[in-house]
């Protein structure tokens, strides 16, 4: 790999990202902070052929995924099959009954799917999660490759490496196909959400407008962008960046403040698509997880090409007892948690915690998953001028019109504490550009 | 079988104007095997545009936008309806059937309510509908019926430990306990005759039918009720839902009036 040019420019990439305003917003005891997302310039690589397994399971998972939406919200077959216990469906938080017997345009529920993998040390990607609800961190590569290019055009001129620059135009064909006749718009809660750089970078390169919840407004059963000079135009697609439950007041949490009353109802007429669709929760949480290779045999009659982590699930009695005997071995997870939290290694846990979490994960075994520890491969990073390992994930994105694809290229995040395993960017993380490469 | 007439006035006035308010209202009587609707009026004032809908429970409900300054919202609704049969099948309900034996929003039991449970007693009923009644009675005999003691948001569990309620309260502490025993059980809403407000009850599915109970009243649901809607708890099929801007406090005054028809 002939990258020694790239790295000279670190600094100045990560000033421009700055002048960008590439930032991350976190929450901290109710204060709102902004903070850089520091970019490490020595890409990922994934190879031709490597990336191709990949390609072929990921959109084979979330091929399964939507059909097992479109499952659920109706005929909920692969329950009355015995599948999945009910437990999963009907107890999970991110079941909505709310969306019963609505089909979203086209059947599509997750339009724009964040898929988390690691690398094992022995090569072997690992499905860690799903991300079916509004994932986001797809324009921190597509930033960084464009900052890259301009600070070394020599490097991707010497490395045969797959262009990223189509996430805007596969985004723009994702929305155009669910788009019920009107303007697309990416709809973000404002200047003080996490990803607000994302919505905005967003809506520049698709060339939806950026709206807030102020601006559409729900009438005759059709939703319209209300425009600077006051005129009313339709909209025929939202790819809203606002979780479900703050969506529409009159259908979901009533003290929302960012939504539009009525939207949900004029969804439901088919007259207007959101991306992804409202529900998708029921099928992205760590307990319907461990599902999702039996889903991809059940729906497509294919084994899983790619795997799970080895997950066990506390409210069967044979992985209880596996769980209890090897606590010290095992990473459990709250599943209704996400982001990194609810997140606990056995192995750290005093005495006393222990026995506490035990009592607990009795009383509600559902609440939990346990996995066996990846030992999950390093990455180098570049720490003050040195080349040290650090722990790294990659998100994959697969967006779904008429049919799966897989953007190639992804972003990677890593732990920047050498003796931490949780990369996410709301606790301190870095990231790197993740090249895929041509034949 | 029988055939009611209902009339539902609901008026919401505000301490100062309301500039803008959407409204969703739940409260055209259900279609289904049990009852069929013959003919209705609807008015809403100020007037404003409104479309006819239908939620995830099959509940019918009028919504629209009042876009004009205002200090009171009205709605009125009356028509006939007839009552088929009180025992029903419904299209669909195998599906959804789950949402209705887990706990869930207001029907979540705390320490109370298992307390409770676990003394109940079941020796003697040989089947669901024995334990329905059984739970219907024992509750109606443990908890009070006392009007204004306490409010839309209370939960089955907050009643329990008052000791008191009101119809909805004794709808969500049935059905939490319903489902405790492992019984599928829903909120529903509605009107019956010779109530000047509107009803809770509950319904209950067995052998593939609903059965209503009333368990404010400790009896069978007959043709005398109206069903408005139905859902895992009160929240599902609220009557009247809304948002405004503006308006500062408000009140609101409902009358309802169910008669039999000769």
């Amino acid at each position: 790999m002939k990258q020694p040019d790239l790295l000279k420019h670190t600094d100045q990439v990560n000033e421009q990202m700055a002048r960008y305003g590439v930032k991350f917003g976190i929450y901290k005891n109710n204060v709102f902070k902004e903070q850089l997302f520091p970019f490490d310039a020595i890409p990922r690589v994934i190879e031709h052929n490597e990336f191709g397994i990949l390609e072929k399971g990921l959109k084979q998972r979330v091929l399964a995924l939507n059909l097992f939406l479109k499952d659920i919200y109706s005929k909920k077959q692969i329950v009355k099959d015995g599948i999945v216990p009910e437990d999963f469906i009907f107890a999970s938080s991110g079941y909505m009954a709310e969306c019963e017997g609505v089909v979203p345009a086209k059947g599509i529920y997750s339009h724009i799917s964040g898929i988390d993998l690691v690398k094992g040390k022995d090569g072997t990607w690992y499905i860690l999660e799903d991300n079916l609800r509004v994932p986001s961190g797809a324009s921190y590569p597509m930033i960084a490759r464009e900052l890259c290019r301009r600070s070394s055009p020599e490097t991707f001129r010497d490395n045969r490496l797959e262009d990223n620059r189509n996430y805007a135009g596969l985004l723009r064909w994702t929305m155009d196909y669910v788009n019920t006749g009107g303007h697309t718009v990416i709809l973000t809660p404002g200047r003080y959400n996490a990803a607000y750089f994302e919505h905005s970078y967003l809506a520049e390169k698709t060339g939806a407008h950026l709206v807030t919840g102020s601006e559409l407004k729900v009438e005759n059963d059709r939703l319209y962008y209300i425009s600077a000079d006051g005129s009313m135009e339709q909209v025929g697609a939202v790819y809203r960046r606002i979780s479900d439950e703050y969506l529409d007041p009159m259908n979901f949490n009533p003290e929302s403040l960012i939504g539009i009353p009525h939207i949900y109802d004029v969804f439901r007429k088919g007259n207007v698509a959101l991306l992804n669709a409202p529900g998708n929760g029921v099928a992205d949480d760590k307990g319907i997880y461990y599902f999702v290779p039996k889903m991809v045999k059940y729906y497509l009659g294919e084994e899983a090409v790619l795997n799970n982590a080895p997950t066990y699930l506390p409210f069967y009695k044979e992985d209880m007892a596996y769980v209890l005997e090897h606590f010290d071995s095992l990473v459990l997870k709250d599943v209704a948690e996400a982001g990194g939290y609810g997140v606990v290694f056995g192995s750290s846990m005093s005495k006393e915690q222990k026995k506490d979490f035990i009592r607990l994960l009795e009383k509600e075994p559902r609440r939990f998953i346990a996995q066996e520890v990846i030992d999950f491969e390093d990455l180098d990073i570049m720490d003050n001028g040195e080349i040290v390992p650090r722990k790294a994930d990659l998100r994959a994105f697969v967006l779904m019109a008429d049919e799966p694809v897989v953007w190639k290229s992804g972003l990677t995040r890593f732990s920047r504490n050498p003796d931490s395993f949780i990369v996410n960017s709301s606790q301190g993380g870095g990231f790197k550009d993740t090249w895929v490469l041509y034949q | 079988m029988a055939v009611l007439h209902f009339g539902y006035n609901m008026e919401i006035s505000y301490e100062e104007p309301a500039s803008r308010c959407y409204f969703t209202i739940k409260c055209i009587p259900k279609e289904d095997a049990r009852q069929h609707l013959l003919g209705m009026d609807i008015s809403i004032l100020p007037e404003s545009g409104y479309s006819f809908g239908e939620d995830s429970f099959g509940n019918r409900q009028v919504y629209g936008c009042v876009e004009e300054p205002h200090n009171k919202f009205i709605f009125q609704i009356s028509g006939d309806v007839k009552i088929i049969q009180t025992d029903y099948e419904e299209e669909e309900c195998e599906n959804r059937t789950g949402m209705y034996r887990f706990p869930y929003g207001k029907c979540i039991p705390g320490q109370g309510i298992l307390n409770y449970y676990s003394l109940l007693d079941f020796t003697g009923c040989n089947n669901s509908l024995d334990i329905c009644m059984y739970i219907m009675d024992k509750l109606y005999k443990d908890f009070s019926y006392v009007p204004e003691s306490t409010h839309v948001q209370t939960t089955a569990e907050e009643a329990w430990n008052l000791g008191k309620g009101v119809c909805q309260d004794y709808a969500h502490i049935y059905i939490t306990l319903l489902r405790l025993a492992g019984i599928p059980a829903r909120y529903v809403c509605g009107f019956i005759v010779g109530e000047g407000a509107s009803h809770a009850w509950t319904e209950v599915l067995y052998n593939g039918k609903w059965t209503g109970f009333d368990p404010a009243n400790n009896c069978l649901v007959l043709d005398n009720y109206i069903k408005s809607g139905d859902g895992r708890d009160a929240t599902d099929c609220a009557i009247n839902r809304g948002t405004m801007w503006g308006g500062g406090r408000q009140s609101q005054k409902i009358s309802v009036i169910v008669e039999k028809n000769s």
